[in-house]
């Protein structure tokens, strides 16, 4: 059964053709816009993830950087330093600004650092300093780039005209970038300097990041511990809670249209061979037999359409960046997963309707009446 | 009564009920013997080809018993058909009805497959069947590729290849020029008295008599007792005595003819053409 129901997918390389592009295209939908949201919701998390931290403290209830406020006395810093394990406690300042240059804007997260701050900085830096100092910013090359601006230009950011002192690759994400400022300037630019954001925190090389957590949240009051990990799969949860159904749009759009796609080809394919299959019942074969050569038909065009669809995304996952470095596709094992089970189901359903008509088949309409 | 061979009994089918009632087969009774070959022959619409499924227990007769070396068909549930139709049953059509997508060798395995044989069981059987029917050449051919006689001879080794007790043959000389014709009967002829197969042939073609052990005449669902059947001594062509466009007396003989055109032609020269042209009861 297995080599006919090859052979019937192969005879007509056109129908076969048509069918694997058609699955394949509309998979392509479905893994798109996951790789989007997964690269953008990892670009969104870049900086919990490349801060050095181990820890995150921020005010009480508060888990995530993004769609909330952090706001802690800045004596903070001081107590959680004092909690054993903690090797090094940096307070930062956080808020979303814009970067203003010439006619140009562009939304940014701004981060405020002590100037002798030890980690917490920019990961990667192409051009001029590794830290802001006063009066300085430091922001991403493919923002600058866009604008026209270069080392030594001046951008209002927070409402106070910096000179760029240094560009980060790697920051920026489709809808935003990240800019680092010194805390007093940040400071400065909010009017006050007894309340910080965060408190980052790296624990002593033997300690664990949950167990240094767990005592700092026991001996600081008015503070949310979390590890990095933690920190960042909130972050992720969060921006996957606000783009669930956009992905659920575009992903049942891929779905029908996949499933149009398959069904009709299996269906035609199947109404096609129809006399074939009237004969094979009269030759004995069972209904359960031919709804094997249906059903790994299906199958096997979805399959193809998977790696279709699987190939074009990581090819445009490959060449996006070149054209935009904001522009970040990655295709996770979870989407990967979800979108082989999307096609399992469109392989049922479209292989659901060619096999009821086989059911219903006659083989006496088969042969002739005399 | 041998058990062996196929034993039909006071057989009736009926289509609708009430005024729209049709009986399409009316008390027909019929054994046929292993290696015999029947031809059932008769006008269109008179209930051959129902006969023929309702043989091959493709369709359930109203009335009447089916026995196959032994076993009664008739009184089988319909779950336990399909296995009987594998290995029972051999079926060839008047337009071959192959699968396209399947070589020749496959298509005559996959039948084997499909009674639980295994492939590569399946495939030297096929291609010592079809080797044996002179297509030794043509295993990995397409069906597309065969001319109608080669395609008929695939059938015909699809049908085989199970060793069925009965060979069913719908028109099997229906869509052959003349000499595929000729090679298809002869090939009947052979599996009927060399293998020892029954085989039950519908068709209209004439020349099916010649490797014929019985005709039988069909008509309004029902075997006609006796019908006069001859062979137009100038082109060959069977016909009934009562249908003829031309009778001529001859040595003491009367010939019938299909048209004029073939009564003129004898008469120029009759004894080129006497061969035997006597009036036969086909039943």
């Amino acid at each position: 059964m297995i080599r006919l129901a090859l052979r019937n997918l192969v005879q007509n390389k056109t129908r076969l053709l048509v069918s694997v592009g058609g699955v394949g295209l509309a998979l392509t939908l479905v893994f798109f816009f996951d790789a989007v949201f997964t690269g953008a919701a990892g670009r969104l998390t870049l900086y919990i993830d490349r801060s050095g931290a181990d820890v995150w403290v921020s005010q009480e209830g508060v888990r995530t950087m993004h769609m909330s406020a952090s706001s802690l006395p800045a004596s903070v810093t001081g107590e959680v330093a004092a909690v054993p394990g903690v090797e090094e406690a940096i307070p930062i300042l956080y808020s979303t600004d814009m970067i203003q240059a010439k006619d140009s804007e562009h939304i940014a997260y701004v981060f405020g650092l002590p100037q002798d701050a030890t980690f917490g900085g920019p990961w990667k830096i192409v051009d001029g300093a590794a830290r802001a100092g006063p009066g300085e910013v430091i922001i991403d090359h493919s923002i600058a780039a866009s604008a026209g601006l270069r080392v030594g230009d001046r951008v209002t950011v927070l409402g106070q005209e910096l000179e760029i002192a240094g560009l980060t690759s790697g920051t920026s994400s489709l809808v935003n970038s990240v800019a680092f400022v010194t805390m007093d300037d940040f400071a400065r630019a909010r009017g006050q300097n007894q309340v910080i954001s965060f408190v980052l925190v790296k624990v002593a090389a033997d300690e664990s990041p949950s167990g240094v957590a767990a005592r700092i949240g026991q001996n600081v009051d008015g503070v949310t511990v979390q590890t990095s990990q933690q920190f960042a799969h909130e972050e992720r949860k969060l921006v996957k809670d606000m783009s669930t159904d956009i992905i659920n749009i575009m992903n049942t759009a891929g779905f029908l249209t996949g499933l149009a796609v398959v069904a009709l080809t299996i269906y035609i394919a199947t109404i096609s061979r129809r006399k074939e299959y009237g004969v094979l019942k009269a030759m004995g074969a069972r209904n359960g037999a031919l709804y094997r050569v249906v059903v790994i038909q299906a199958l096997v065009s979805v399959a193809l359409g998977l790696f279709t669809g699987l190939g074009i995304t990581l090819l445009i996952a490959a060449l996006a960046p070149r054209v935009s470095e904001s522009l970040v596709l990655t295709v996770s094992l979870s989407s990967l997963l979800r979108v082989t089970v999307v096609s399992a189901v469109i392989a049922g359903v479209a292989a659901a309707l060619p096999a009821s008509q086989l059911a219903r088949l006659e083989p006496v309409a088969i042969i002739r009446r005399g | 009564m041998n058990d062996r061979g196929l034993h039909v009994s006071h057989l009736t089918k009926r289509f609708g009920g009430g005024d729209t009632e049709v009986v399409a087969i009316r008390d027909v009774s019929l054994d046929v013997s292993p290696g015999e070959i029947v031809l059932i022959m008769g006008p269109s619409g008179s209930g051959k080809t129902t006969l023929l499924l309702m043989l091959g227990a493709l369709l359930k007769p109203t009335e009447g018993a089916i026995t196959l070396d032994g076993l009664e068909l008739s009184a089988l549930s319909e779950a336990r058909l399909p296995d009987i139709r594998m290995r029972q049953f051999g079926f060839i059509f008047q337009d071959f009805n192959l699968l396209s997508a399947l070589n020749v060798q496959d298509n005559v395995a996959f039948a084997a497959e499909l009674a639980g044989l295994g492939r590569k069981e399946a495939h030297k059987k096929a291609a010592q069947l079809l080797t044996e029917l002179g297509l030794g050449h043509r295993l990995r051919f397409a069906p597309e590729k065969l001319s109608g006689g080669e395609k008929q001879r695939v059938a015909i080794a699809r049908a085989l290849i199970n060793d069925p007790a009965l060979i069913l043959a719908d028109e099997p000389t229906a869509n052959l020029d003349s000499g595929h014709g000729h090679e298809t009967m002869r090939l009947l002829r052979e599996i009927a008295s060399e293998r020892g197969h029954s085989v039950v042939i519908v068709s209209h073609d004439q020349r099916i008599k010649d490797i014929a052990d019985r005709v039988l005449w069909l008509e309004d669902g029902r075997f006609t007792d006796a019908v006069s059947m001859v062979i137009d001594p100038v082109c060959g062509m069977a016909l009934q005595v009562d249908r003829a466009a031309a009778t001529l007396a001859h040595s003491g003989t009367t010939y019938y003819f299909c048209s004029r055109g073939c009564s003129w032609e004898f008469q120029e020269s009759p004894d080129e053409f006497v061969r035997g042209a006597v009036p036969e009861r086909v039943r």
